[in-house]
C-alpha cells in the first residue's frame, strides 16, 4: 500500500509521461501534414488556407499590388513613383473591348492631320503603342511593354474617345512588390489595393476573362 | 534656479513643437500636389469658338423615366420620350401629357403621321397605338441584334442594328424585305463600322435613307435596295469633323435638309448643310456632363432641336438665335 508521498510523486511522474507523449503525438501528426494535406491544393476554396505552411498554399494566398482602372484618373505618377525605372505599371489592351479604329484615340494626338505612324502624329510619348493594319478600315493596336512607362496618356484619350480598350495595371514580372508601394502612397485616387497574386487582374469591361490569367506572379 | 527653470521650459516647448512638426509629417501630410509631365489636356479640346454658335437653349423638360434612351417628334409637334420600361409623352410646350409602361428597355422610338409608335427594344420592334396599346411585335432580328434606330416612310420602316451592322428595311406588317450597307466591294459598299452601340438612320426630305457609318465618320445615302448612292464626313477633333472612334451618334435632320448631329467624346450637337458643310454649333461641350453619351435628336415642324440629355434625364430644347 503505497504512501501518500509515493503516490503524489506516481502521479507527477505519470502526467509527465503522458504530457511528453501527447506532445510528442501533436508533433508527429504535425510533420506528416507539412508533407501533404491529402487534397488536391483548390486552396481558393480551403478555409485553412490563410494559415497554411505550405508552399503551394503559400502561392495562392500571397498578395500583390494592382491598380483598379475604374479609379485610376492618369494622374502619370505610375510612371514617375515607382522605384522601378520604366515603372512596373504598363499599358494593358484589352482587345475585346477595342474597335480596331483608323481615328483611335489613344494612338493619335488630338491635331493629327495625316493619319498615318509618324512619330510626330503618336500620343505615347515613347512610341510604345505599335498600329498594324488588318483591312480596311481595322487596324490593331499592341503594346510595347518594355517601351511603356505608364504613363497612361493614351488610357486617357482611349476612355475619352474610345470604348476605353486601353487600361493600366502592375505588371507582375516586373513589379518588386514592395511592402509599402510608393505609387500607391501618392495616388491621388486611392487606385491601389492588394489583391492575391493567382489572380492579379483587375480590368474593366467585357473581355477582361480573357486576359485573367495573365501575369501572375508566384 | 529661476534661470535654469527657463531653460527647461524653453526645452520641453522646443521639443514639443519638434514632436508636433515630426507627428504632422507623419500622419497629416497632404498627398504632393505635383503637375503631370504627361497630362493630356482634354478640356483644351472642348473648346470652340463662340462665335460659330448659332443656337440658345430655351427649355429644359425633365423626364421621369428612370433611364431615357430616345427622342422622337410627332406631326403635331409633341414630344415623346423611351427608356427603361415606359414611354414619356409631353406636348410642345413641355408639360407632361401621358406616360405608358412597355415590357423592356427602348432604345429608339420613331412616330408615324398616323401616330403610330414604333419602339426598338433590344432585337425586335414593337408597334404601339397612339394611345399606348400594343399593337404588334415583330419578329426577332436575330441573337446579336441590337435596334439602335428606327424610322418609318408611307410604305416602310428602316431599322438600324448595331449588333448585326446593317439596316433592314421592312414593310409595315413586320416583314423584313432586305439588308442594306453590308459590305459588298463589287456594289462598292464599304460596310458599317461600328465600334460602340451608336448607329442612327433618318429619312430625308426626299424620302431619301440616310445612315451613319461611325466607323469611318461619314453619312451614307442609300437607295431602297441598298445601292451606296453618295457619302460625306471626315474624321478630325477640330469643330467641322467628327472627333473619336465612332461618331456622329445621332443626328436628326432640318426641314430644309441639313443636318443637326451629336458626338460623344467631344460632347457637341452641331448642324451640317444638306451638302455636308459645316455651318454652326448648337451646343457646345460644357453643356453636357462630361462622358456625356447617346444625346438622341429630334426637329420638330418649327425647327426647333431637341436633344435628349440622358445623364441629366432632360429634354432640352434649342432655337435658332435670331
Amino acid at each position: 500500500m503505497p504512501n501518500r508521498r509515493e503516490f503524489i510523486q506516481k502521479l507527477v511522474r505519470g502526467s509527465i509521461l503522458a504530457g511528453l507523449g501527447l506532445l510528442s503525438g501533436a508533433l508527429i501528426f504535425r510533420s506528416r501534414e507539412e508533407d501533404g494535406c491529402g487534397f488536391d491544393f483548390a486552396c481558393g476554396s480551403c478555409s485553412k488556407a490563410k494559415d497554411c505552411n505550405l508552399p503551394q498554399a503559400r502561392a495562392n494566398t500571397q498578395m500583390v499590388w494592382q491598380l483598379d482602372p475604374a479609379k485610376c484618373i492618369q494622374c502619370g505618377r505610375c510612371a514617375t513613383s515607382c522605384v522601378l525605372t520604366p515603372s512596373a505599371v504598363k499599358c494593358v489592351h484589352v482587345y475585346a473591348m477595342c474597335g480596331y479604329c483608323d481615328l483611335c484615340g489613344g494612338y493619335f494626338k488630338p491635331e493629327t492631320k495625316t493619319l498615318n505612324t509618324g512619330a510626330e502624329n503618336q500620343l505615347c510619348p515613347t512610341n510604345a503603342i505599335k498600329r498594324r493594319f488588318i483591312e480596311d478600315p481595322f487596324f490593331e493596336y499592341t503594346i510595347d511593354e518594355p517601351l511603356c512607362i505608364g504613363c497612361g496618356k493614351c488610357v486617357k484619350g482611349c476612355g475619352a474617345f474610345g470604348n476605353g480598350s486601353l487600361q493600366l495595371q502592375v505588371r507582375h514580372d516586373r513589379c518588386v512588390n514592395c511592402n509599402e508601394c510608393s505609387i500607391a502612397r501618392n495616388c491621388p485616387s486611392e487606385a491601389f489595393s492588394r489583391v492575391p497574386a493567382n489572380n492579379p487582374s483587375l480590368l474593366n469591361g467585357f473581355g477582361k476573362e480573357e486576359m485573367k490569367g495573365q501575369n501572375i506572379k508566384v | 534656479m529661476m534661470k535654469q527653470r527657463i531653460y527647461i521650459i524653453v526645452a520641453i516647448f522646443l521639443l514639443l513643437v519638434v514632436v508636433a512638426y515630426m507627428a504632422r509629417d507623419l500622419f497629416f501630410s497632404p498627398k504632393e500636389n505635383v503637375t503631370n509631365p504627361y497630362e493630356y489636356e482634354l478640356a483644351k479640346l472642348k473648346k470652340s469658338d463662340s462665335s460659330l454658335l448659332a443656337y440658345a437653349e430655351k427649355q429644359q423638360v425633365k423626364t421621369s423615366l428612370e433611364e431615357i434612351h430616345g427622342v422622337a417628334v410627332d406631326a403635331s409637334d409633341q414630344i415623346y420620350v423611351c427608356g427603361k420600361e415606359g414611354v414619356e409623352l409631353f406636348d410642345m410646350t413641355g408639360n407632361p401629357e401621358k406616360k405608358f409602361s412597355i415590357g423592356g428597355i427602348a432604345n429608339c422610338l420613331y412616330i408615324d403621321q398616323k401616330g403610330t409608335i414604333y419602339l426598338g427594344i433590344q432585337d425586335h420592334v414593337e408597334v404601339y397605338n397612339a394611345e399606348g396599346k400594343l399593337r404588334g411585335k415583330w419578329k426577332s432580328c436575330g441573337e446579336d441584334a441590337f435596334i439602335t434606330s428606327i424610322a418609318v416612310t408611307d410604305s416602310f420602316a428602316f431599322l438600324a442594328d448595331a449588333g448585326k451592322k446593317v439596316v433592314y428595311r421592312y414593310d409595315l406588317s413586320g416583314r423584313q424585305l432586305n439588308r442594306i450597307g453590308e459590305k459588298d466591294p463589287e456594289r462598292n459598299v464599304p460596310g458599317f463600322v461600328i465600334p460602340s452601340p451608336y448607329f442612327d438612320l433618318g429619312i430625308g426630305k426626299e424620302n431619301e435613307l440616310w445612315v451613319v457609318n461611325p466607323g469611318r465618320h461619314t453619312f451614307e445615302k442609300y437607295s431602297y435596295d441598298g445601292r451606296l448612292i453618295s457619302s460625306w464626313g471626315e474624321g478630325s477633333m477640330s469643330v467641322e469633323g467628327f472627333c473619336g472612334c465612332c461618331n456622329p451618334s445621332n443626328f436628326a435632320l432640318l426641314s430644309d435638309g441639313s443636318f443637326v448631329t451629336s458626338e460623344k467624346g467631344i460632347e457637341r450637337v452641331k448642324v451640317y448643310s444638306p451638302q455636308g458643310k459645316f455651318e454652326c454649333v448648337v451646343a457646345e461641350p460644357d453643356s453636357f456632363e462630361a462622358g456625356t453619351k447617346g444625346l438622341d435628336l429630334a426637329v420638330d415642324t418649327q425647327d426647333r432641336i431637341i436633344v435628349l440629355d440622358p445623364v441629366k434625364k432632360l429634354i432640352r430644347i434649342f432655337l435658332k438665335k435670331s
